[in-house]
């Protein structure tokens, strides 16, 4: 089995994925932090239990991240001639699986305590011979578990982007967003202390509604992914545009009449098959080899697109090509309307 | 982003929380307090129908403070959780001790006071630190026989432990009330609360800060009790 190419980061890439190492170290020390003091102050209220098992579960991208970090970049062999690039997206199933699981178990212990008209006690506690109802301290944890999960959130999103990494994408909208959980669970708290016996369920349910939705997200991001979708940008708003990039660079070769490209994703690198129609096999070999040199240079994601030269391209049904032209009409209608 | 949720702490600060969300802070503060009693020494008792107790007294004094009257309903602890559950009753007292199955059904305050199950002896000369093949008085159905048996230790059974029954377990209050030495062998540790209806918060509040306030007068009347 001839192995593939070993996966070379830039410098700017080395260091955002050194740099993106480093802060999910933190994120795993702090969200530790954030499940012990949220555990102390738990007590009887479902949001609370329901926001904490949120913050015990965003440990899993970090883990995951760091994880595959130690494998996607070992050395392709024999045993595996693909190299490692999908240990990452398997991580990432992971999670989403056990994200989705728990929301809907949340959410439906939440609408129980609802249904069956559970009325939270919360009481007091004694800290520094004060006497301090415990709604307080739940809201002291939130803010604990809210307000850094912001700043290192956004602090990991940029690398985020530079190395195409969804898993890691993914975390730090995650906990950027973790400030939402913590209102609503406040809000319950808070309506509590006001009389209101439904609101911390009524917190707790939404939050799980939350959960549940990023979880099934994550969940339809990792299967297309590993059913070899076609690579999508790392915010899945549109088709990546490095597509684009390799058909036009290969059509813009004067030897080459016509071709097809197929791509998919694995982790941070694409595979693929470049179908060309050559106008002559005067020296095709060497045209075929600097071809996939060129294609290579292009960016260091791509790293193992083979060009293959046929006779004529198949008719069926729409190439990446027809469908490379669609979307750029497509975009440029959008464009005109929205100016 | 944050603004509304300070906008939120300081209104919450301002306004008194917690509140019930049933009004049994209301309906008790110069009106009645329906208490639910259960019989267990020398927590609570009853004498010729009246109760009487460490808990009871602090009760007392808990509606003194309130202005309220008080209707003392007894019963045995499954009834009167069940009645406390649903709101029928607003304090249900009795040496109730944690662990207990009951507080995922009701509110409890946090334990108001922690005491041991202790091996006591005649004088601190008699004292000893090792249980095994001790043989030790203890009241018949009491669970610290089979504590004192665990630690290998010969638990003799009476109908009604006294003073004069050589090294005995017994709470430490107990002990300390016949004027026994306490070998500081702790075989349990008791930690006593009360309940009220699940959720009122504002009642339990005012609840906790009143047996907060009232502890040193707790091991007092533990004393006077014991002692008959």
């Amino acid at each position: 089995m001839r192995p593939t190419h070993a996966l070379e980061f830039p410098p700017e890439q080395e260091q955002s994925f050194r740099r993106a190492k480093r802060l999910e170290w933190l994120t795993i020390a702090y969200l530790l932090s954030v499940g012990v003091v949220m555990y102390l102050v738990l007590g009887s209220s479902q949001a609370m239990k329901t926001a904490w098992i949120e913050d015990l579960l965003s440990l899993i991208p970090p883990i995951a991240f760091l994880v595959a970090g130690r494998v996607f970049s070992r050395r392709p062999n024999h045993e595996f001639p693909y190299g490692y690039h999908r240990a990452t997206t398997i991580a990432f199933l992971c999670g989403a699986v056990a994200l989705f699981a728990m929301g809907l178990y949340l959410l439906f212990d939440s609408l129980m305590k609802l249904v069956m008209a559970e009325h939270p006690t919360i009481g007091n506690v004694q800290l520094f011979g004060q006497t301090l109802w415990l709604g307080w301290l739940m809201l002291l944890a939130l803010t604990w578990s809210a307000v850094p999960a912001f700043f290192i959130g956004r602090a990991k999103l940029p690398f985020s982007r530079k190395l195409h990494d969804k898993v890691l994408f993914t975390d730090a909208n995650m906990n950027k967003a973790d400030w939402m959980t913590a209102t609503a669970a406040m809000a319950g708290i808070l309506g509590i202390g006001w009389g209101l016996w439904w609101a911390d369920a009524a917190a707790a349910a939404f939050i799980s509604l939350n959960v549940t939705h990023d979880g099934f997200k994550n969940l339809r991001t990792a299967v297309t992914d590993l059913m070899d979708r076609v690579p999508q940008t790392v915010d899945h708003r549109e088709r990546d545009p490095l597509c684009d990039e390799v058909i036009e660079t290969l059509r813009r070769l004067d030897w080459v009449e016509d071709t097809e490209v197929r791509l998919r994703e694995e982790g941070h690198v694409f595979f693929g098959e470049a179908f060309v129609v050559p106008a002559s096999e005067e020296n095709l070999v060497d045209k075929v080899e600097q071809a996939m040199k060129q294609i290579a240079g292009l960016s260091w994601r791509l790293l193992d697109v083979v060009v293959v030269p046929v006779r004529a391209l198949p008719d069926e049904g729409e190439g990446l090509q027809e469908a490379s032209r669609r979307h750029r009409g497509e975009a440029a209608a959008r464009r005109l309307l929205s100016e | 982003m944050y603004l509304p949720l300070l906008l939120m702490m300081v209104v919450g600060a301002g306004c008194e929380l917690p509140r019930d969300p049933r009004h049994t802070l209301d309906h008790v503060r110069g009106k009645t307090m329906r208490v639910g009693i259960t019989v267990n020494e020398p927590w609570v008792a009853l004498r010729q129908g009246a109760p009487s107790g460490v808990e009871v007294e602090l009760v007392k004094r808990f509606a003194q403070e309130l202005g309220a009257e008080i209707v003392w309903v007894e019963g045995t602890e499954s009834e009167l959780i069940e009645a406390l559950k649903h709101f029928e009753l607003d304090l249900v007292v009795g040496g109730l001790t944690l662990p207990s199955p009951w507080v995922k059904q009701v509110g409890t305050t946090r334990p108001y006071f922690t005491s041991f199950i202790s091996v006591g002896v005649a004088s601190p000369d008699a004292s000893f630190q090792d249980l095994s093949g001790r043989r030790v008085a203890v009241q018949l159905g009491d669970a610290a026989a089979a504590l004192l048996a665990k630690k290998e230790a010969v638990p003799v059974r009476v109908h009604q432990l006294s003073p004069g029954d050589g090294p005995m377990a017994a709470p430490d209050w107990q002990l300390a009330a016949w004027g026994l030495h306490d070998t500081g062998l702790h075989l349990k540790q008791q930690k006593f609360f009360m309940a009220v209806p699940p959720g009122e918060n504002e009642w339990l509040d005012r609840l906790e800060r009143f047996l907060f306030s009232h502890r040193p007068s707790i091991a007092r009347l533990l004393q006077e009790r014991a002692a008959l």
